[in-house]
């Protein structure tokens, strides 16, 4: 059983293993004529603990998957109205790049920086991959929009 | 492929995976969740073969079964019992 599970449980990220930690406040008691007591020579007090519990599906990871990379459909053009229905490929000539049309660009020219490294071409290279930088934060920002402004004086001068 | 001059398709998928890996590296742009069970004496999980970037880790709360995101430990704890792994 594991309750309030956000103030009692801990992870610790060692190599590709997280260890799971259990936070518990007690330590080894006995009933004696009715009276709990603390056994001598035992600690008493905050501990971690190796989780004591099953829990099926206990424990949950978030974060980014790789993806299929490839599709049967574009990704990005609807289906009469409907989001498209994406199968995975193994990437032939009618494939479709899983991911937005931006991504997309950016994906080329992340190709192009590989073609110029390739050749040993290392300021092409650096140059797509800045587009390429350019293009995935581009995509992330399409999503969001963000205002600001700035008050001016009354007798602010603009130059 | 066509785009970018490349006619050597292999090596093209693998750039392609290449660049879709360091974008979710960077972005959150295919989020998933995994799930496994919480094991009596086991403090020891592996993180998903296909995993790219953790964002959270949650542990399913009985009482009101809800998964919880836990909050991540520096410090290894003294450790005085060691023989479960």
């Amino acid at each position: 059983m594991a309750t309030s599970a956000d103030k009692n449980w801990l992870y610790k990220v060692v190599g590709r293993n997280i260890y799971l930690w259990q936070y518990i406040y007690s330590g080894n008691t006995s009933v004696l004529g009715g009276y709990a007591i603390k056994l001598p020579g035992n600690y008493y007090g905050n501990q971690l603990i190796y989780p004591d519990v099953n829990i099926a599906n206990g424990l949950r990871f978030e974060g980014t998957a790789f993806i299929n990379t490839f599709v049967n459909n574009d990704p990005n053009i609807l289906d009469n109205s409907d989001n498209p229905t994406l199968t995975s490929d193994t990437g032939t000539e009618a494939s479709h790049v899983n991911v937005s049309y931006m991504l997309s660009l950016a994906i080329t020219d992340y190709l192009q920086a590989q073609m110029a490294d390739k050749n040993g071409e290392i300021d092409k290279k650096e140059y797509y991959m800045r587009s390429f930088w350019k293009k995935v934060s581009d995509n992330e920002s399409n999503k969001r929009k963000a205002a600001f402004s700035i008050p001016s004086s009354p007798y602010a001068i603009k130059q | 492929m066509e785009r970018a001059g490349i006619r050597e398709t292999t090596l093209g998928i693998a750039w392609i995976k290449d660049a879709i890996h360091l974008i979710q590296s960077n972005q959150n742009d295919n989020v998933a969740t995994w799930k496994t069970s919480i094991v009596d004496g086991t403090r020891a999980y592996a993180f998903p073969a296909n995993l790219i970037k953790l964002n959270s880790i949650s542990v399913l709360d009985t009482t009101d079964d809800k998964y919880k995101k836990i909050r991540r430990i520096i410090h290894e704890p003294t450790v005085t019992e060691d023989d479960a792994e």
